[in-house]
């Protein structure tokens, strides 16, 4: 069943078709909230915030797709978060919760550790980020979504979609780059081989 | 004098970004390549660009700490919302009722001599543990007692419903969005446990476990719960099928197994599931 289907039902007051997609969206929808605040409590209060407001008001939604109008609503949550003077929060450690990557068989401690370490500083470069760069680069790296339904998100040209995302790369790169440990060069490494 | 070669113009940051992405138009794209191709200084900025885009990407999902629920509240501003103003609070009430009765499944599976009832403990206690690759065993149940998707399929998605011959308001209900998958899809999965004797979001507690088995050997997925409006708890979630420690070649015909060991402590167990192909 499509989003269509479910949102044609969930504006008809059916809560078990609101409740499918809050099913569907809301792994990526946290994880969305939790890559702009950081901390792992912000972001669910902000994802169960989004949900209930895109209940009460999915009755207004037309014909725009839902994933944008609820990712939109959550976007605007993480920056109503900011204005509040709440700041990002470290995250604790983060490797016993995934989701996607459960077949993955666990490494021996020392890759774990490296892991999470890189991962670590991953989320340190995401920080660094002005939120706007930072929310196009979540939406694109993170969620996948293509520019258009970024733009959809924002609200804003595809053109600065564009360059919103580029400038996001090239900070953390440059910021990974100062720990070349865990982040080698590429191109040492095209050399090397 | 003789032509030299054109090179196409610099790409710009944005361009080299977006050329990642495949998000250019197909003469821009061209251009990017054929400049990239000859020039080491473009080459370098994009690979740095490809790093800092795969090392978000390869930052995990995470689960959500807590379950998201339609506040009771709101969901009762919403029906009594203005557009409804006219009807009567006893009308609206019924409707409810009525409702609620009719939507206990998200969709109506098929559940005629579907019962699937297992004595004792079962394949859950085989070895398989969530992320690891474990033979599993066989059911001990017979296929005829297990009512798979073949038939009961909905057209939109791929479902199986298993009823409690001792209760026939309990059911388990498997479903999938859809029932093929290239290997690098998400599949979507929901797991109803209709009246369940057990109130937890937390899939252990429940004694469901999921299961995506593929020449007897299974990869066990994680369900992430919620709470139904009524009540009953919804299992499920996205996977990422390129992320799952599959056997190579990941392509072939999958069962994706539910096993829901009724929390009543009588050992009965209900078992669906549906079949899941995986394209190259």
């Amino acid at each position: 069943m499509d989003d269509r289907d479910l949102v044609g039902r969930a504006r008809r007051g059916d809560p078990e078709a609101f409740t499918q997609l809050m099913m569907q969206y809301q792994v990526p929808l946290y994880n969305m909230a939790l890559r702009m605040v950081g901390r792992p409590d912000d972001a669910a209060d902000i994802a169960q915030e989004a949900f209930t407001r895109a209940w009460v008001k999915i009755r207004t939604l037309r014909d725009a797709p839902f994933k944008s109008w609820l990712f939109q609503i959550a976007a605007n949550l993480c920056y109503d978060h900011f204005r509040r003077g709440r700041r990002y929060g470290e995250m604790p450690d983060e490797d016993t919760n995934k989701v996607v990557g459960l077949g993955i068989l666990t490494p021996d401690p020392q890759e774990r550790a490296e892991a999470s370490e890189r991962n670590r500083l991953v989320r340190e470069s995401i920080e660094a980020l002005d939120h706007d760069m930072r929310l196009a680069i979540i939406l694109r790296d993170v969620n996948g979504m293509a520019y258009d339904e970024i733009a959809g998100v924002l609200g804003v040209p595809l053109g600065t979609v564009k360059s919103r995302i580029a400038r996001a790369r090239a900070q953390v790169q440059e910021h990974l780059q100062q720990y070349p440990d865990f982040f080698p060069s590429t191109r040492e490494d095209a050399h090397a081989e | 004098m003789p032509n030299e070669p054109s090179v196409p113009t610099e790409p710009t940051l944005d361009e080299l970004s977006a050329y990642l992405d495949h998000e250019l138009e197909d003469d821009a794209k061209a251009r990017v390549a054929e400049h990239v191709a000859g020039c080491a200084a473009c080459q370098a900025r994009l690979d740095g660009l490809r790093q800092a885009a795969y090392a978000i990407r390869a930052l995990p999902m995470e689960t959500p700490p807590r379950t998201f629920t339609i506040p009771a509240k709101r969901r009762e501003s919403f029906r009594w919302a203005p557009a409804a103003g006219w009807i009567g609070g006893v009308a609206v009430a019924t409707l409810i009722i009525v409702v609620g009765v009719q939507h206990l499944p998200f969709r109506p599976a098929n559940t005629a001599g579907s019962t699937s009832t297992i004595s004792g403990g079962l394949a859950q206690g085989s070895g398989t543990q969530n992320g690891a690759a474990a033979p599993l065993a066989a059911p001990g149940v017979s296929s005829n007692d297990q009512r798979f998707s073949g038939q009961a399929a909905a057209a939109s998605g791929n479902a199986a419903t298993v009823a409690d011959a001792s209760n026939g308001s309990r059911r388990l209900v498997l479903d999938t969005d859809r029932a093929s998958y290239t290997t690098n899809a998400r599949m979507m999965v929901s797991v109803q446990l209709i009246g369940s004797p057990a109130t937890s979001l937390n899939s252990g507690d429940q004694g469901l476990t999921l299961t995506l088995v593929h020449n007897g050997v299974g990869v066990a997925l994680n369900p992430v719960g919620v709470q139904s409006w009524n009540g009953t708890p919804i299992f499920g979630g996205w996977y990422d099928l390129a992320s799952l420690h599959l056997s190579e070649p990941r392509s072939g015909d999958y069962r994706l197994e539910a096993t829901w060991v009724i929390p009543d402590g009588s050992g009965r167990v209900l078992q669906a599931s549906v079949p899941v192909k995986i394209t190259p």
